[in-house]
């Protein structure tokens, strides 16, 4: 093949032209006739025994056609493996509970579900089921959580979910070869994925007595979990997924799904649930906050010696992602460093606080903080400069992580730390009581999912009679140009033009399954399963074409629906005679490919050591910050991103993804958190959870470097995680560079700031 | 629920005092409607005034400047007079929530909510402004800006009284305004402190100095100690140290998800250094 | 449950007159939603705090859920769907296109709204008036940095 002709392009999308012009039916924007409106009564206590529930009332309101409770779900629990295909242990398995049954575990946990002919009526029926509790005493501190004589969030089950152990070497060695050795506790928070999309659906069952869901999600194979708790086989349970307004992890796990089919099932009618924002904050999953004592050695020369960490997440009421979240942080706890002596031991830890589960990053993000700040205080403890410091210890390709994977592929992390740090230019004065500082912060993050989870992606490519192309895939799109990065892919290969191609995504019943979209593994999967689904149909077509034409299939190219030869003989064929006649003798016009992820096991889950992730997307960030050193507000000025990205399918989107990422990662440092107070959340809506809006973000700036080394198609890499991870800590380095103080806990408010001013004027 | 759009003012007032009890008056609806969706009112009556335009108006006077209490937060941005008169109610209301909301809240509505950190009610402190109301069958009121506010969302307005004009006496040439809110992001942003300041200097003595204060007590507050403090004092480095720590006094502030009491009584003090800086310089 | 009492809007979208029976309380926003069909507006928040509800009322930029119906009566209102359609895209919708603006798409209706309202008032903003204008639009996916991009480019091809 010739060189490329629109992989790397900026081309515009085709779902964003729809978005442009108002006309994409998101899942809120869909309705049928006869559709009833479904509403949740959620629990106020966040622990309590249910002593009873009295829907009589509810019932008998005119226009309401079910009240459902836990007895009227067929199997309301179920051990869940969220979605692994085969059991491994591991702690990878939770209780899944539908609807609460004998007590509540937190805040918004959904008791009853309500179907009625209009919302206002439905909310009404909310307001009439009674539900006598008896408040129980709860734990809202994972440090809490794990003492024996904790309450047990689950009855008869342990708080601790999980431990998880890397060990490498020999720290007490390690440390004592130190010459400086920094310890730290740092402590992250409760943040809200805050999608700008509440979560939606409308389900409806037809006259085959199939269920199906249109609904906003990140997963459509939660059908079959959906399946389970109706009863009903998995071929009788169709999802559909919509374009989603935002999902960034909030919409992986099952949200309105179960809900909406067991009230279709229910009525017989056609059920549309819309989350309000407050709904959504309250009882949609958190990212975890996390507890982490860092203890690092390093030598005068810069070396590292030793790293120890204890790290604590909260789980919250439900298992769901935790383990796995986890075990990414684990694997990530001692950075993109050359560490001779690593002991990580990780907790993950059950309470009556908001479950927790996917949030973009998945564990990456609290640990870049922890080993980020760390690196800073080292360099800080030498004397030596925090990009020197990085550079002796970054670890190169070739070399192993403490859980003893080796880094197969191209590592850019020298180069995306000289390029991010330079793209600062000249330093803004400080001027009066505005300081000014810079930090850098250096972050890796796995793409593709957890090796042993056996991942694999389908996609079919097909052409027409007419030599339009048209994709099936499993896909969802979340807005990070999922699906308009297969189609790029199919019209490189095939040479039609965008225009001419047609996708049809995330439809269970119709769409070869490609897998959940989710740590950011959709391009390196699903990519790679449309770049051989595409490259068989066009064989198919060229071998087909030099037979009619006479010529070596390998002068051959497709170039806009036409065969040519390459060599300049000038013949030419119309693809769609080679098409008519690939049909006619019975040659398959279409293909669907199965991409593999690498498949390999972990023997044992207690030690994580060996190849856990694919590969890793590695970068850097860079952050000037103005700090007003009297009342502590930091205004970030300056903010670059230096990334890896393999190749850039398409540049526009490989910007988008890290320029968003940077301000979802200033957030996470800055403004965000959902405060709980006992399991209480204080922070019902967007007036209080603070995201940055359009006049406190800098002009992020972004370099990508196109090592062509990641395990996508075309070499490419993941992007929508890795761009993160790294920015909280790059801020808070630039925040201590600018008045001398560290602050150990996101986010940096301007109070903590000038908090810690006053502790360091009083030393 | 019924809505009721009255033809004018005189009809708005008599719906009032006839239905009384739960009629909620709406004009931007900035604040009523959320407080219907989080259930914190429940009106029987909308009674809708948005539409009486006769009560939009910035006008100048030889002495004073009214406002109609229905001219919108961005009308008061862009307000000419205003601008020149008093920018510190521009300022503050450029920075009252977002572009949006500006475009249909209304001064009359940023008071009668009575927000402790309400925007536009620091500056009318500090501009010693009047806010005239009506009620059928009554003589029409006017009350000092100081004795309107009452507590958190609480004023001196009878169920059935209806806010119908500020006015402030236009600021004396020689005094300079100054205008500080501090907030945890930079739009859409709930006071965590803001500060007002007019001040009329005679060579380096403060001739008369008006304070006021956002979201540190239980309503927007004049600092009448700490304009005790500076009259008729020479502005130095001490003086305004003192005033510092009288305000940090005077102020009542709680503890909440924005900020705690501590940081609130100390930002105080902060800005208003600041302000008496920038002015005095 | 006795049956609410409602109201006839009258009320002007895109050009054209539409009705709806409606009742005191209900916005703006679920009017044109729920029964205009007008899902191209879209409810974020329902109280104002992220503008993805933004449309033009009487030419004003303003948060349909902060608007009550039946302040909307006989009166004008613009969607995104009004200010450019299929066969005649506006500059604005051409220009978040082609400057990669758009991703999950949820807050560009509102964007794009307050963005006309900017440049139809000020057809020269800079960009820090472009970020200000779009102050009450929240966006989760961008980082609002191709959204400046996009709006700066409009500005010039409209003049």
């Amino acid at each position: 093949m010739l060189e490329l002709r629109i992989i790397g392009k900026p081309i515009p999308r085709h779902d964003a032209w729809e978005k442009a012009l108002g006309l994409t039916s998101y899942a809120a924007d869909f309705s049928l006739p006869g559709m009833l409106y479904g509403k949740v009564l959620r629990s106020k206590p966040p622990s309590a025994r249910i002593l009873s529930i009295n829907t009589t009332t509810a019932e008998k309101l005119p226009g309401v056609r079910a009240v459902l409770t836990a007895k009227d779900v067929p199997k309301n629990e179920s051990v869940t493996r969220f979605g692994q295909t085969h059991t491994m242990g591991g702690g990878f398995e939770g209780l899944y509970r539908v609807l609460a049954d004998k007590k509540v575990h937190f805040m918004g946990e959904a008791v009853a579900l309500v179907a009625a002919e209009t919302e206002e009526i439905a909310e009404k029926a909310i307001g009439l089921i009674k539900v006598e509790y008896q408040p129980l005493s709860g734990v809202f501190d994972p440090l809490e959580a794990m003492k024996p004589d904790a309450p047990q969030v689950e009855e008869g089950k342990s708080n601790i979910i999980t431990h998880y152990e890397v060990v490498k070497g020999g720290v007490e060695k390690g440390f004592s070869e130190a010459d400086v050795i920094v310890e730290n506790t740092y402590r992250v928070p409760f943040v809200d994925h805050a999608y700008m999309e509440p979560e939606s659906g409308v389900a409806w069952i037809d006259e085959d007595g199939v269920i199906t869901i249109r609904v906003s999600t990140q997963v459509i194979e939660h059908f079959r979990g959906v399946a389970d708790v109706l009863g009903l086989p998995h071929n009788r349970v169709r999802v559909i997924g919509t374009y989603v307004g935002g999902g960034f992890g909030g919409k992986e796990d099952i949200t309105v799904e179960t809900f909406l089919a067991l009230l279709t099932f229910k009525t017989g009618k056609p059920v549309k649930l819309t989350y309000t924002r407050e709904e959504s904050i309250l009882c949609h999953s958190k990212r975890h906050p996390y507890i982490m004592e860092y203890k690092t050695g390093v030598k005068k020369n810069g070396q590292l010696t030793a790293l120890q960490a204890r790290i604590v997440s909260d789980a919250g009421a439900y298992v769901y992602l935790s383990p796995w979240v986890l075990l990414y942080s684990m694997v990530d706890a001692a950075g993109p460093y050359r560490i001779p002596h690593v002991k990580v031991d990780g907790y993950t830890v059950l309470t009556n606080n908001t479950f927790t589960s996917a949030n973009r990053g998945f564990g990456a993000p609290q640990v870049c903080f922890a080993y980020e700040s760390q690196m800073d205080e080292l360099a800080k403890g030498l004397g030596i400069d925090p990009v020197e410091i990085r550079k002796i210890n970054y670890l190169e390709k070739g070399e192993s992580l403490a859980t003893g994977q080796v880094l197969e592929h191209h590592v850019a992390l020298k180069e995306t730390t000289h390029k991010a740090h330079r793209a600062l230019g000249e330093k803004t004065a400080s001027r009066g009581h505005l300081k000014i500082g810079r930090g850098i912060a250096s972050g890796m993050t796995s793409y593709g999912r957890m090796v042993f989870l056996h991942d694999t992606s389908r996609s079919h490519v097909s052409i027409e009679m007419d030599g339009s192309v048209t994709i099936r895939a499993g896909i969802q799109d979340i807005g990070g140009g999922q699906a308009s990065s297969l189609c790029q892919i199919v019209s490189e290969i095939l040479g039609v033009r965008l225009e001419d191609i047609k996708i049809y995504i995330a439809d269970t019943a119709l769409t070869p399954l490609a897998g959940t979209t989710t740590a950011t593994r959709q391009l390196y999967m699903s990519g790679n399963a449309t770049l051989m689904a595409a490259q068989e149909v066009r064989k198919t077509l060229l071998k087909k074409a030099g037979e009619m034409m006479r010529i070596d299939p390998q002068r051959l190219d497709l170039v806009d629906r036409e065969v040519i030869d390459i060599e300049g003989s000038g013949k030419n064929l119309p693809i769609t005679e080679v098409v008519k006649t690939c049909a006619s003798e019975g040659l398959p016009l279409y293909h669907v490919a199965l991409f593999k992820a690498p498949f390999r096991n972990l023997t044992q889950y207690e030690r994580i050591e060996g190849d856990v992730f694919p590969d890793f997307t590695f970068g850097t960030h860079a952050a000037e910050v103005a700090v007003d050193e009297e009342t502590g507000k930091a205004q970030v000025l300056k903010l670059v991103c230096c990334f890896d990205v393999g190749r850039a399918i398409n540049p526009l989107s490989v910007e988008g993804q890290l320029e968003g990422g940077a301000i979802y990662g200033m957030g996470y440092g800055l403004t965000e958190e959902v405060i709980l107070e006992k399991g209480m959340t204080l922070t019902p809506s967007l007036s209080e959870y603070l995201l940055p809006t359009s006049i406190d973000v800098p002009d992020v700036q972004t370099i990508l470097i196109e090592s062509g080394d990641g395990v996508g198609p075309f070499g490419a890499k993941g992007v929508g995680e890795p761009s993160v991870c790294s920015v909280a800590p790059a801020i808070c380095n630039a925040i201590y560079d600018a008045i001398g103080v560290r602050i150990y806990d996101l986010p940096i408010t301007p109070e903590k700031i000038v908090k810690a001013m006053k502790e360091k004027r009083k030393d | 629920m019924e809505y009721i759009r009255p033809q004018n003012l005189k009809e708005a007032l008599r719906v009032m005092k006839k239905r009384g009890g739960r009629t909620i008056l709406i004009a931007g609806g900035t604040n009523v409607i959320p407080d219907m969706r989080g259930k914190t009112i429940k009106p029987q009556v909308l009674l809708d005034i948005s539409h009486l335009k006769n009560l939009s108006y910035v006008k100048e006077e030889k002495k004073r400047i009214r406002i109609g209490s229905l001219t919108t937060i961005s009308e008061l941005v862009s307000s000419k007079v205003i601008q020149n008169f008093a920018s510190i109610l521009s300022e503050a209301a450029n920075q009252l929530g977002n572009p949006l909301v500006r475009s249909r809240a209304t001064i009359g509505g940023n008071l009668a909510d009575a927000s402790p950190a309400a925007d536009t009610a620091v500056p009318l402190l500090v501009l010693d402004a009047s806010i005239v109301t009506e009620r059928d069958g009554e003589k029409r009121r006017e009350i000092p800006i100081d004795q309107f506010f009452v507590g958190p969302n609480q004023t001196v307005l009878k169920p059935d009284e209806i806010i119908k004009e500020i006015f402030f006496p236009k600021p004396d040439p020689k005094s300079k305004i100054a205008y500080i809110k501090l907030g945890l992001r930079n739009a859409m942003a709930i006071s965590v402190v803001s500060v007002a300041l007019l001040m009329e200097m005679e060579r380096e003595e403060c001739k008369e100095v008006r304070i006021g204060l956002g979201a540190v007590a239980p309503k927007p507050m004049r600092a009448y100690g700490v304009e005790e403090v500076l009259t008729g004092k020479k502005i130095n480095g001490k003086l305004i140290q003192s005033c510092c720590e009288e305000v940090e006094k005077e102020v009542q502030p709680i503890t909440d998800i924005r900020a705690s009491a501590e940081y609130r009584r100390s930002m105080t003090s902060v800005l208003l250094r600041r302000l008496i800086q920038q002015i005095t310089t | 449950m006795k049956k609410p009492k409602t109201y006839s809007l009258e009320i002007n979208v895109n050009g054209e007159w539409k009705r709806a029976e409606v009742t005191p309380e209900e916005t703006l926003l679920h009017v044109l939603r729920e029964k205009l069909a007008h899902t191209e507006v879209k409810e974020g928040c329902g109280k104002g705090d992220c503008g993805a509800c933004a449309l033009l009322l009487n030419g004003k930029a303003v948060n349909a859920c902060l608007t009550l119906a039946m302040q909307a009566h006989r009166q004008k209102v613009v969607t995104l769907k009004g200010i450019g359609a299929p066969e005649r895209a506006h500059p604005l919708q051409e220009s978040f296109l082609r400057h990669g603006a758009i991703q999950c798409g949820f807050c560009t209706a509102g964007m794009i709204v307050s963005a006309k309202a900017l440049l139809d008032e000020n057809p020269q903003p800079t960009r820090r008036e472009i970020r200000e204008a779009i102050s009450g639009n929240l966006c989760r996916c961008t980082g609002y940095k191709k959204i400046f991009d996009a709006i700066e480019d409009a500005a010039k091809r409209l003049r």
